[in-house]
């Protein structure tokens, strides 16, 4: 059954007309076009999808509509400023740690949500995050120590 | 030599756009009139179709036209001609399209498609090349003799070999009469997959101006185009292919695969666009897979460790259709020699037909499936030998003036090999191995290799080049960024040659048959070495004309101009000069009068002198750019689990030049940790019903960031080639070959066993380890 769904998008609220089971991911994809999530999966075990749900990384394929009326999104399109990137997007630019690009996205928002929580988060937290994310590319070296980048530039800006 | 802008970690050009999320992916892109595909896979891995009942599906909500294979006399296959674009009459593999339903949505396509009933006879299926061998194995191909294939390839009729390949170098076989030791095994390199983290794709539109417009998420516009093109008696200059940002290839997105499905599936419904992504699923069971090879191998020594001969067959299961894999049994095959001489060499590939999904292109092409037994094999042979294993590689690698297995002469400008041993060497034995303590093994291995591109006649690359009127210059190619920084090394390698600043120089984001040169497919970690030679000879052409126009204008002969980026100057006096910028489209007189022309300049470039092989003797110039490198593994091994923790791995390559150190590095870090999880995890293993098991990646496990080596070291050498630019050679695929026989020398070393099939687990070396204590 189609319903009416409302949530804010990068800061605009969006209402959509979707069925109740229908994923956030396609929500996002399909109806409002936000392409830079992306899927890699079947069944959630990429990464790929991650947007920030209320202040938290997600996976954009776990969640239904209906669960997520009234919340909060925040895809990758949401955390630049114009031209201004952000610091999480800054740092992984600047360790290197993009080759296809496909992966990025999903780390990209996982990070920013974490330092935004937690901007103290130690290297053990900050591995655990990243370890829900799959890359074929980069062999993750870079990818980490874009984390660690994008962790300090976050610090200095407060 | 001083360089610029080579050897300067500049960043990739299309960084911002892929971390903004704004770079546009196969699945990102929106079309007027877009329609959906959903494709039915068989319930057999081998069965003849008796009747397929669409009515139900015709009906469901939203379907525009369901299709099947009837009636389609298309074959297709760049090497053997033996793909349909849907299965006609029987179903050869589990994950064949069968049938597929067009609708407005992708949820109602997915619905209406598992409402096509087909009824099949099942007949036997064969998963293994020694089974589809065997002589009462039922034919896969029952008529293999009416495909149209390439003359240099030979099948076996009334078999299930799709093609035989042989090369003898010297007395082949009899070789081994001159051996005073012997060693050989049987090694495995089992099914694997690329699973590039964007699945395959691809979107194809017949238009009603009789015009085909496809996009895809491949690496060969130009052979999907010139395949559509043939399939469908079109002019090829009829069909335009678009590529889009690519996420991930490592292989299986080259050649032309699921592009003639969607084409097939599309031509119902001319006048719209259809697309279709394949899920995780499919991109495992119904896109290219990788490996399937088993090699016997067998080396023949004198006692001092010189070795002599050579004999290896490489049993190739090469899945349901041979065209994507037959070449890669012949690269497994003639590169099997590795990086060493032998003056005897008899080495055969057998690529057949199996009822697996077909074998494509997978990073490292052959190379690290054959290299693998070669690798075991010197270690095994040192122990015989009671030889330092370092000793007897060093007395063997191939170098300036001994000749490959294809019969290739090495010059200095082939690189190497002692030097990338040496550096890996240095970097993991160079210290005291870890002793054995309570919880871990400590072991260390260490493999050389070799790597060929794999070329074929005309596989060339192209430039385009133009000058913008403020001295900006706009390059145009045809390589397919993948992620492996094509267009960063274009970026610097156009700066050197025309001596202008990177920020001055735009290189292409797109690739658009109707605009882009032509290139044969981005394969073969070719591009650095072509497209940079193509990148040269475009800016010289550039730089003549810019000379020509500004001979005219400073009045004296062009070879007494010098350019240097900014200018054009007399070689004697540079007070007197033109600059770049009022020349690069004709010079203007005062009086409004132009001379010369506008700077821009087409250039191509592919290996020089590449030849096929030799009819009798499998011999030719078909490798022409060698590139030799060294990997070594330190690992340990937890003696409760038997879990593999590989601590540090260390790679060198002879690289020529290096272009751009950080991403050389990068490069090699994300393809030896692919190799890792080939080595130590990934494995695409088939059921009793001949269905993928494990096409997911919660089963089929790649890497993660806590699979890293704690420490990784690379070291590059520089002997510049005699091909690409500056030197500088490919590395795409290198960084897989030695992974797996470095980790499997390094675990005999660690606990006296020889393993020799990957991948090997922890349950099997815990239940190595058991018996051995069983056994003490
Ligand atoms: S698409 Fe893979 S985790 Fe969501
Ligand atoms: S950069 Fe390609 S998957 Fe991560």
């Amino acid at each position: 059954m189609a319903e009416k769904y409302t949530i804010k998008v990068n800061g605009i609220e969006r209402t959509v007309e979707a069925e109740t089971d229908t994923l956030l991911i396609d929500v996002l994809r399909e109806k409002l076009d936000l392409t830079g999530t992306k899927r890699g999966c079947d069944n959630s075990t990429c990464g790929s999808c991650v947007v920030i749900l209320n202040g938290k990384a997600v996976k954009s394929c776990q969640k239904k509509i209906a669960q997520v009326d009234g919340g909060e999104v925040i895809t990758v399109e949401g955390l630049s400023r114009g031209k201004e990137l952000h610091p999480v997007q800054k740092a992984l630019v600047e360790a290197g740690a993009i080759q296809c690009g496909f992966c990025t996205p999903g780390i990209a928002t996982e990070l920013a949500a974490l330092f935004e929580e937690n901007p103290d988060a130690d290297e053990e937290t900050i591995m655990r995050a990243l370890n829900k994310h799959l890359c074929r590319c980069t062999g993750y070296e870079d990818i980490k120590n874009g984390a660690l980048l994008a962790q300090k530039l976050m610090k200095d800006e407060r | 030599m001083d360089f610029k802008y080579i050897g300067k970690s500049l960043p990739r050009p299309d960084a911002i756009s892929k971390v903004t999320g704004k770079a546009v992916y196969l699945d990102d892109i929106r079309l007027p009139g877009l329609l959906h595909a959903a494709i039915l896979r068989p319930k057999h891995a081998h069965a003849k179709i008796l009747n397929i009942d669409t009515g139900e599906a015709e009906r469901m909500p939203g379907v525009v036209k369901v299709v099947t294979g009837k009636g389609c006399d298309l074959h297709y296959g760049d090497n053997i001609a033996d793909l349909t674009p849907m299965a006609v009459n029987k179903v050869r593999y589990a994950g064949e399209p069968v049938a597929a339903v067009i609708a407005e949505t992708l949820m109602q396509a997915n619905a209406a498609v598992e409402k096509i009933k087909v009824e099949y006879e099942e007949l036997p299926f064969y998963l293994d090349a020694r089974e589809a061998m065997k002589d009462d194995a039922v034919l896969i191909h029952e008529h293999s003799e009416e495909y149209w294939r390439l003359p240099t390839l030979k099948y076996i009729p009334n078999t299930n070999i799709a093609n035989y390949y042989r090369l003898i170098k010297g007395k082949g076989e009899e070789g081994f009469a001159e051996a005073e030791v012997v060693v050989e095994g049987e090694f495995n390199y089992p099914f694997g997959s690329s699973a590039a983290i964007e699945p395959h794709g691809s979107i194809v539109w017949f238009k009603e101006d009789n015009s085909i417009e496809c996009w895809s998420s491949s690496i060969c516009p130009f052979i999907i185009r010139q395949d559509l093109a043939h399939n469908y008696d079109l002019p090829v200059s009829d069909v335009r292919v678009h590529i889009p940002e690519i996420g991930g290839c490592f292989g299986y997105k080259s050649d032309i695969t699921v592009e003639q499905t969607i084409a097939w599936i599309a031509s119902f419904v001319p006048g719209h666009p259809v697309k279709w992504a394949a899920t995780r699923k499919e991109d495992f069971t119904s896109t290219l897979t990788a490996h399937g090879i088993r090699t016997y191998m067998k080396l023949g020594a004198k006692r001092n460790g010189k070795l002599v001969a050579i004999k290896a067959k490489i049993l190739h299961s090469g899945g349901a259709y041979s065209d994507t894999a037959v070449n890669v049994t012949i690269g497994a095959t003639h590169n099997s020699s590795g990086p060493y001489e032998y003056e005897h060499c008899y080495l055969e590939g057998y690529t057949v037909y199996t009822n697996t999904t077909p074998i494509g292109a997978y990073r490292g092409y052959g190379h690290q499936e054959s290299q693998f037994a070669t690798e075991r094999l010197m270690d095994m042979l040192a122990r015989k030998l009671n030889m330092d294993p370092f000793q007897l590689r060093e007395m063997n690698y191939l170098g300036p003036g001994s000749v490959n297995a294809l019969g290739e002469c090495m010059w200095k400008t082939n690189g190497d090999v002692h030097a990338a041993a040496k550096a890996v060497q240095n970097a993991v034995f160079s210290t005291e191995k870890n002793k054995e303590d309570d919880k871990y093994y400590y072991g260390r291995g260490f493999a050389a290799l070799m790597k060929s591109p794999k070329g074929a006649p005309f596989s060339t690359k192209g430039c385009y080049m133009k000058m913008n009127i403020d001295g900006s210059v706009s390059v145009n190619m045809g390589g397919a960024e993948v992620g492996q920084g094509l267009r960063t090394v274009v970026k610097q390698v156009a700066a050197e040659a025309l001596q202008i600043p990177p920020e001055k120089i735009r290189v292409y984001s797109e690739i658009d048959t109707q605009f882009s040169p032509y290139e044969w497919q981005t394969i073969g970690s070719m591009f650095t070495i072509q497209g940079g030679r193509a990148i040269i000879r475009a800016s010289d052409k550039l730089i003549a004309i810019l000379k020509k126009t500004a001979a005219q204008v400073l009045k004296t002969d062009e070879d007494y101009l010098e350019y240097n980026g900014e200018y054009v100057y007399l070689r004697n006096d540079p007070s007197i000069k033109v600059a770049v910028k009022d020349i690069c489209r004709g010079y203007i007189t005062s009086d409004g009068i132009t001379i010369g022309e506008v700077a821009q300049a087409t250039a191509d470039a592919r290996l020089p002198r590449y030849s096929n092989p030799d009819s009798e003797t499998g011999q030719g110039s078909m490798g022409v750019d060698y590139t030799f490198g060294a990997q070594g593994a330190e690992i340990r091994i937890e003696k409760a689990t038997g879990k593999i923790i590989v601590d540090h791995f260390a790679s060198s390559f002879d690289m020529g030049r290096v272009i751009n150190p950080k991403q050389l590095r990068s490069n090699v870090l994300g393809g030896v940790l692919m190799a890792v999880g080939a080595t130590l995890s990934e494995e695409l293993r088939y059921d009793e019903n001949g269905h993928q098991g494990n096409p997911h990646f919660f089963k089929y496990r790649i890497p993660t960031l806590k699979d890293i080596p704690a420490k990784s070291t690379t070291v590059f050498i520089e002997n510049p080639g005699a091909v690409g630019p500056f030197g500088a050679r490919g590395i795409g695929e290198h960084p897989v070959i030695g992974v797996a026989p470095s980790i499997l020398n390094a675990i005999h070393d660690a606990i006296g066993v020889d393993y020799y099939e990957i991948p090997v687990t922890s349950e099997e070396i815990k239940k190595a380890l058991v018996d051995r204590k069983e056994n003490a």
